[in-house]
């Protein structure tokens, strides 16, 4: 699949020396990427009439500058990272996941079910209960891509575009239907959404007075662990065996439609924790739709995959990668509130960021020659470079 | 660690001082923060809110500084929008969608010092008030003149989705239109989205398909009163006045105005007399009004609406006064009584006249 | 039902269906040559919105579609750029355009949102036009419908019935054979990205113009994702792309009359209908090894730069 393939840097016996600048190198392109594009957000803000400088220091101070901001930072990360950890999976295994969105939904929707149905369990029970019901959602809807590719042929980019639109449809029927509020119901009011869910399923918060919440602890674990499923097990060998050679792997007794769905399913798995999380971590703890996918995952599905990019799609770089976005995102709001830019703005500078990421994977390449696809030296050499 | 702790708590400190120093410099103005579903330049609800916004601006001068955050999805980013406003220290805080109701009333618990206001919800709360217009008088009126300009005695509705305020409207429509002309039938069709202006202008142009030749919308976009301009027939538009868009087309629009109250309620707030409260209003208040009615409309028929207006704003007329029959023709409101604001609030049927069913 | 409601049913579907034909024959000249560009909806927006601009300040149909088709190559350009020239990776670069076009349009619509266009005449055919029945579903169109059947046949025309098309295809299914034969692979497919990003340029122009002459954020509303789905429905054939835009276009605009003739139907599993088929016609298709060698290109979605063969 070309550029986005694995440029892994550091193949075995290379010192010690060309790994810091290839380091260097794979850290200073996406940087630049999004810098640049920071630049020509500070042209726009400017024919606005807004001072880009006091502009992007709002958007840093908002994101950064304090505990309460970068607990919101992390809070949105949350998704991002989840949804990005689900793409590398996938990636590893050449499948290309663009299903987030209706992953993260339908997960949302059967962890929404199993809060609904055990309510009375203990908190130590329940939590992880729905969790994994979120797992098992975004997981099924992902294999569905999945054994539609393994078996039938068909394009999972494709396969996976319906299936966003599908879940979503299939979430406002629910939410408007069968799932609503008794309480809306009985009142007549309608308002799309679920009761309150058991309070034994809310996600602790961490911080008194803050939003932080046990869901950023479960994606960071979900990412680590990504990494070792990837690096360290025999699944991950066969996954990304598949991915890598999948007529070699085929020789070697591995059955690549098995792979090929289970890498979907649990890139689907992982976008569905992050659903669940985002019921469960949310204020009201409910699910509310607004009648798009939008509204309730707020594009992670997609902003998933450019996170995964930015971060050379590994696991754990993933995670400052979902900051800086999340950062962004929580920053965009406290420019638009100092500055009144529109909307529209945000929106633009976040697509130019995404085209320069994109872009920079070229010069990532051309910067470091030596290329290899496998990602075993890459994913351990990162860790240490990470855990360092 | 020892030192690493120092330095942590004097950055706090420091920062807390700052903060003190930020907000006592901030004290003097009341800073109000609005919360928008869409972008403000829609020509609909959002847009009619910033108008209120601006006029809050203007009435209260320096005494008030205002801010807006656009395009809020109703989900968990609501939340985390509506708590920031309140955490970068603003004292009052309007939010105007149905789907924000659970995460402002979690946000004011939090911050209990602060003032909400939501916008079509039903719930208060100690530090809450919600707010709404009565839309529904201002739909009966446009129904009589709906009814007394359509010829082929059937009346369209492109709706939104199926919550009670937009019941309401669609009743108070097929209401007022049938107090004129007993013989008129109302049909409506839900596209399922505020704003997606293809698909009302389907709807529309399905609607004139069948008969319809006067069109009225509960969406956000224009496309409805442009498809009847295009189409030849008439429209009532809703929201904002939208006649440079079907110039011929626009007999009335049903407009909601929040100058006024947004205007009121900081000023309760500056004055320390501000109360939770559950405000409805309408003609009375000024928050419903209708824009200048097309010439076409017969003088009879303008005298008819200006009547029928006063009578609801001296409180002597209520457009849901009985009898009212349901879509069955089972009497639900005998003749002398009307429907109590509860009762409005959760109507979920159709009165005779309206066609087809409610969806689930 | 009666026959006048039918026909008003069929035409408003050609109506509604056309956006996809612009969008979709550009979409699937554009695999075809083995690039999958998922920027449509993006590509949609901008070229709505530029068309927009350029028939609010001119009045001109004319300029609102030349700038609109500009505008969507830009945008093409872009992705041309990142997939053929930096060979980043299509899907990727594809989303990345629809993003950004999503911020883009609504950033350059900021001071249109509250203008009206007069929309454009229906150009009834003379004589034609009065034929009943058939004259009224065949012949009374505004100028942009017309230009999207032509633009079926010139796409029909030079897939199948020239040289270049052949090569186009060519390329779309080996490239590497196509290299090898002397054709410049990157070249014919930066000409194929270009036109379907005027195409989908000219969809939008349709949108904003024409079909609903206003400009509003986001209006495009989810076409560009079904112009994609079409092609796939189609089986990257023109003859079925026009077809499945048509049906898509009936099913809408049925589902509406539905509800004002007052039956009920559950609107949201309605409105997955389209893409269930879409997913069942990817199965079948993807079953069928002859279909797919006939028809869907088999580079589609693959990198390809001669210097790494």
């Amino acid at each position: 699949m070309g550029l986005l393939q694995a440029h892994c840097p550091g193949a075995a016996g290379t010192n010690v020396k060309t790994n810091n600048i290839q380091l260097i190198i794979r850290l200073l392109i996406p940087l630049g990427a999004v810098l640049l594009a920071l630049l020509i957000g500070a042209v726009m803000l400017l024919s606005l009439g807004a001072d880009p400088v006091s502009g992007y220091a709002t958007m840093f101070r908002a994101a950064f500058g304090s505990l309460d901001g970068f607990s919101e930072t992390a809070i949105k990360s949350i998704p991002l990272l989840l949804v990005g950890v689900g793409i590398c999976i996938a990636f590893r295994a050449n499948v290309i996941n663009i299903g987030g969105e209706g992953q993260m939904v339908i997960g949302a929707l059967l962890s929404t079910t199993a809060a609904l149905a055990f309510p009375d369990l203990p908190s130590l029970v329940l939590i992880p209960v729905v969790l994994l019901a979120g797992a098992v959602g975004g997981a099924f809807w992902g294999a569905i891509a999945g054994a539609l590719k393994a078996w039938f042929n068909v394009s999972e980019i494709l396969s996976t575009i319906m299936l966003n639109i599908v879940a979503v449809q299939f979430m406002n029927f629910l939410l408007r239907g069968p799932m609503m509020d008794p309480a809306e119901v009985a009142r007549g009011t309608g308002i799309p959404q679920t009761m309150r869910l058991s309070p034994n399923a809310d996600l602790p918060i961490l911080i008194e007075g803050m939003r932080i919440h046990l869901g950023v602890v479960i994606a960071l674990g979900v990412a680590i662990g990504a990494y070792f499923l990837l690096w360290r097990t025999s699944m991950g060998f066969r996954l990304r065996a598949v991915g890598y050679n999948p007529d070699a792997s085929r020789y070697a007794g591995i059955s690549v439609p098995k792979n090929i769905t289970a890498a979907l399913a649990f890139s689907g798995a992982m976008a569905g924790i992050a659903g669940a999380i985002l019921v469960f971590g949310s204020e009201s703890h409910r699910m509310v739709t607004d009648g798009s996918s939008m509204g309730f995952t707020g594009s992670a599905g997609f902003n998933g995959i450019v996170v995964a990019l930015l971060a050379g799609l590994h696991p754990l770089w993933s995670i400052p990668s979902a900051l800086l976005f999340g950062g962004m995102l929580v920053g965009a709001n406290a420019l638009q509130r100092a500055a009144q830019v529109p909307s529209a703005l945000i929106i633009a500078l976040n697509g130019l960021i995404v085209v320069f990421v994109v872009s920079s994977e070229y010069f990532k390449q051309r910067a470091i020659p030596t290329i290899r696809v496998d990602g075993e030296m890459d994913g351990a050499e990162e860790g240490g470079a990470n855990n360092g | 660690m020892i030192a690493k702790k120092h330095v942590f708590s004097i950055a706090i400190l420091a920062a807390c001082v700052l903060g003190l120093v930020l907000s006592a410099s901030a004290a003097e103005k009341l800073k109000v923060g609005f919360v928008y579903i869409s972008p403000i330049g829609d020509a609909g609800w959002t847009y009619q809110h910033n108008l209120g916004r601006l006029a809050l601006e203007k009435n209260l001068g320096d005494k008030v500084e205002t801010k807006y955050i656009e395009k809020v999805p109703e989900g968990p980013e609501a939340e985390r929008v509506i708590r920031n406003l309140a955490k970068s220290g603003y004292d009052l805080i309007f939010t105007t969608s149905f789907g924000y109701m659970n995460p402002t009333l979690k946000v004011a618990k939090m911050f209990p010092r602060k003032y909400f206001e939501h916008c079509t919800g039903y719930k208060t709360a100690k530090n809450v008030g919600t707010y709404m217009c009565r839309y529904y008088q201002g739909r009966y009126l446009a129904g009589i003149i709906a009814g007394k300009m359509t010829k082929s005695n059937t009346l369209g509705y492109v709706a939104a989705f199926p919550i009670p305020e937009v019941i309401r409207g669609i009743n108070a429509y097929t209401l007022g239109a049938r107090s004129v002309n007993p013989a008129i039938k109302v049909k409506v069709i839900w596209v399922n989205s505020w704003f997606d202006p293809g698909k009302e202008r389907e709807a529309s142009e399905a609607l004139i398909a069948q008969g319809a030749d006067v069109i009225t919308h509960h969406t956000d976009s224009t496309a409805p009163v442009l498809t009847a301009e295009e189409k030849g027939v008439y429209a009532i538009a809703y929201h904002s006045d939208m006649s440079k868009y079907g110039p011929k087309a626009q007999l009335t629009a049903v407009t909601h105005n929040y100058g006024k109250f947004y205007t009121k309620v900081a000023q309760s707030v500056l004055d320390h007399t501000w109360k939770p409260e559950a405000v409805w209003s309408g003609i009375k208040e000024g928050s419903i009004k209708l824009t200048p009615i097309n010439p076409v409309v017969p003088k009879g028929v303008v005298a008819l609406v200006e009547k029928t207006t006063k009578g609801i704003a001296d409180g002597t007329f209520k457009p849901f006064h009985g009898p009212i029959k349901n879509q069955n023709g089972k009497l639900i409101v005998a003749a002398g009584k009307s429907l109590t604001d509860k009762d409005l609030l959760g109507m979920n049927y159709y009165v005779e006249g309206v066609q087809g069913s409610i969806p689930k | 039902m009666d026959v006048a409601i039918v026909l008003k049913i069929l035409i408003a579907a050609v109506a509604a269906g056309t956006p996809f034909v612009y969008a979709a024959l550009g979409e699937l000249v554009a695999e075809k040559s083995g690039v999958l560009n998922l920027g449509v909806e993006g590509m949609m927006l901008v070229g709505a919105i530029t068309g927009f601009i350029a028939m609010a300040k001119t009045g001109s149909l004319l300029l609102a579609v030349a700038s609109g088709m500009t505008a969507g190559m830009l945008m093409a350009a872009i992705f041309g750029v990142l997939t053929l020239t930096l060979m980043a990776n299509q899907v990727a670069s594809g989303l990345a355009l629809t993003i950004f076009g999503i911020g883009l349009s609504a950033f350059l619509g900021l001071n249109y949102t509250s203008i009206a266009l007069p929309g454009i005449p229906e150009l009834p055919i003379p004589l034609l036009s009065d034929i009943p029945v058939l004259g009224k579903l065949f012949f009374s169109y505004d100028i942009l419908v017309y230009g999207s059947l032509a633009l079926f046949l010139l796409v029909s025309w030079f897939l199948y019935k020239t040289r270049a098309g052949l090569i186009l295809r060519g390329i779309g299914e080996t490239p590497k054979s196509a290299h090898a034969l002397g054709y410049n692979v990157i070249r014919i497919r930066y000409l194929a990205v270009l036109f379907g990003g005027a195409m989908a340029g000219l969809g939008g122009v349709y949108l904003s113009v024409a079909y609903t002459p206003v400009w509003v954020e986001g209006m495009v509303a989810g076409r560009g994702w079904v112009s994609l789905a079409l092609v796939v429905f189609a089986t990257w054939r023109p003859l079925r792309v026009l077809f499945g835009a048509y049906l898509f276009g009936a099913i809408t605009i049925a589902q509406f009359h539905v509800q004002g003739l007052g039956i009920d139907i559950p609107s949201q599993l309605l409105s997955m209908l389209p893409y269930l088929a879409t997913i069942l016609v990817l199965v079948v298709i993807s079953r069928d090894l002859t279909a797919i060698r006939l028809n869907s290109p088999a580079s589609l979605g693959i990198t390809y730069h001669p210097e790494n063969q």
